[in-house]
């Protein structure tokens, strides 16, 4: 039987080794990034890979063909979403800094600062820091994702790293391999192997849930008359990547919005039920066919990653913190298995 | 300089024949033609091992096989550390262990200074995913060794058993 000791010497272990692994990428900085995004995009993808291999395509050509599909799409996606994508980020943003939000807000401030008057909570100025969050968003979203010297650098880099990955991946791998000492080899060989099943059963399982989630919740906004819903349902997608704190964050920010906008509690009802019914479908139905379920992880660790990711990286290692923790957990629990085996 | 990279070409063309004579020798690969051969050899890793050093432990999970490239290797149980075989270049050892991974039942030790080709479970289980028609000949390859294994080791039981009746009617 395990102490509770023990349990707790391990729990400080694995959260020191985390930190230890995460302040050493961000000494690294931004290559860092761009090769775990790199490593998380052909992850996600060599299947499909392997799939058009076994089918008589060399590994190359396999590669050529998904990446001529995946331009095709991203054209398709840019001349088609990103404008309705755009349109509708500004409208909110047009709608939250109109004087009916302003109204609203103030009503709710009102009945804030007269129920909880014995905190001694008087002048929140809601208003002002709606505003300020907004212009924030908005600010973010010039200087970082609009910004083109990073974004041409990105979406050049990103693919041609992704490229190759698939490609030589095998090749990178037996590369690695030759250079263990023999002592050592079969040892590493099998803990490659575990780690690579594991990790890349857990990364396409969250993709795939996350993209199910954003269609599940698009369709259900759309239903119920939700005038953002492609907005909010691809932010909702986005946020599933993030385990507990994602679906939450997506419905927070389609209510929050749409009752600042519109003042409309109903709808606030209405799009709490609709995001609970699509978490309760994700969870008794897709998360059980597609999300392996080995590297789930602990509430609490998933907020650690997440404030750490988001501490070091922004609003990118929020999203990037929770696959990075996947991987050091497999990392971690086939390292100590094997170990165990070879020992 | 162009002899220079000729040479350079013309070494790793013969590493690579060579490599291909060997696989050819090994029973388990004999069926395979060239294209299959070069496809296999992409997948298999090349390790060299020094007199006296161990491949692998009595006991360590088996991940896969091994043929020998050049040297020889001496199979060994433990504790005792009575060898129950040598083996030479083109003979091969641990191919149980690319249908399970049950632990290794003997350990294996370089007699000399080895070179060794290994092919391991999970490529070839990759490999059956991606070129199924060449997965099943190797998968055949592999259990007609293994069944003329359990061919010799009936017949060895039944001399065995043999001679221990042999005293009760003499």
């Amino acid at each position: 039987m395990e102490t509770a000791f023990n349990k707790l010497f391990k729990a400080v272990v694995l959260l020191v080794l985390v930190a230890a692994f995460v302040f050493f990428i961000a000494s690294i900085g931004g290559l860092v990034k761009l090769l775990i995004i790199a490593a998380l995009l052909a992850y996600i993808i060599d299947p499909v890979a392997s799939f058009l291999e076994s089918r008589w395509m060399s590994r190359t050509s396999a590669t050529a063909a998904i990446f001529i599909t995946i331009i095709l799409l991203t054209a398709v996606v840019l001349f088609l979403v990103l404008p309705l994508l755009s349109s509708q980020i500004t409208s909110v943003q047009e709608s939250l800094s109109s004087g009916r939000a302003d109204i609203f807000i103030g009503k709710v401030e009102q009945v804030i600062a007269g129920k909880l008057s014995f905190l001694g909570i008087r002048n929140l100025d809601l208003a002002g820091r709606v505003h300020k969050a907004t212009a924030g968003i908005a600010a973010w979203i010039f200087s970082h994702a609009l910004d083109v010297v990073s974004l041409i650098t990105d979406m050049v880099l990103i693919p041609f790293v992704v490229f190759f990955l698939l490609k030589d991946g095998r090749a990178f791998k037996k590369q690695f391999i030759s250079i263990v000492p023999n002592r050592y080899f079969e040892f590493a060989l099998n803990l490659l192997y575990k780690m690579d099943l594991q990790l890349g059963n857990y990364l396409r399982g969250q993709f795939l849930d996350a993209v199910i989630m954003g269609i599940l919740s698009t369709f259900a906004l759309w239903l119920i008359g939700v005038k953002y819903f492609f907005l909010f349902g691809a932010f909702a997608g986005i946020a599933n990547l993030v385990p507990y704190l994602g679906p939450v964050a997506g419905a927070a920010l389609a209510i929050a919005v749409s009752t600042f906008e519109t003042g409309d509690l109903a709808m606030a009802a209405y799009i709490a039920l609709a995001f609970t019914l699509v978490k309760l479908t994700d969870d008794a139905l897709i998360q059980p066919l597609i999300v392996a379920k080995s590297v789930d992880m602990h509430p609490m660790l998933v907020l650690l990653a997440v404030i750490i990711g988001g501490r070091f990286f922004g609003v990118l290692g929020m999203l990037l913190s929770v696959p990075v923790t996947g991987f050091a957990k497999i990392a971690i629990q086939e390292g100590i298995t094997t170990f165990r085996k070879y020992g | 300089m162009n002899s220079f990279w000729g040479n350079i070409f013309k070494a790793k063309q013969k590493e690579e024949d060579n490599i291909r004579d060997i696989l050819r020798k090994v029973p388990i690969f004999k069926d395979l033609n060239n294209r299959e051969l070069n496809r296999l050899e992409r997948i298999l890793h090349r390790r060299e091992y020094r007199q006296d050093e161990v491949i692998f432990h009595q006991g360590d999970p088996g991940l896969g096989m091994y043929v020998i490239e050049s040297g020889s290797v001496g199979i060994m149980l433990v504790p005792a550390q009575t060898a129950i075989a040598e083996l030479f270049d083109g003979e091969f050892f641990g191919e149980l262990s690319l249908l399970d991974d049950s632990p290794r039942t003997a350990s294996a030790i370089a007699k000399t200074p080895c070179k060794m080709l290994c092919l391991f479970q999970p490529d070839l289980f990759d490999l059956i995913d991606l070129d199924p028609r060449l997965g099943v000949k190797i998968l055949l390859g592999l259990s007609r060794t293994i069944g003329e294994r359990l061919k010799r080791t009936n017949e060895h039981v039944h001399i065995l058993k043999h001679l221990k009746v042999q005293p009760e009617t003499d």
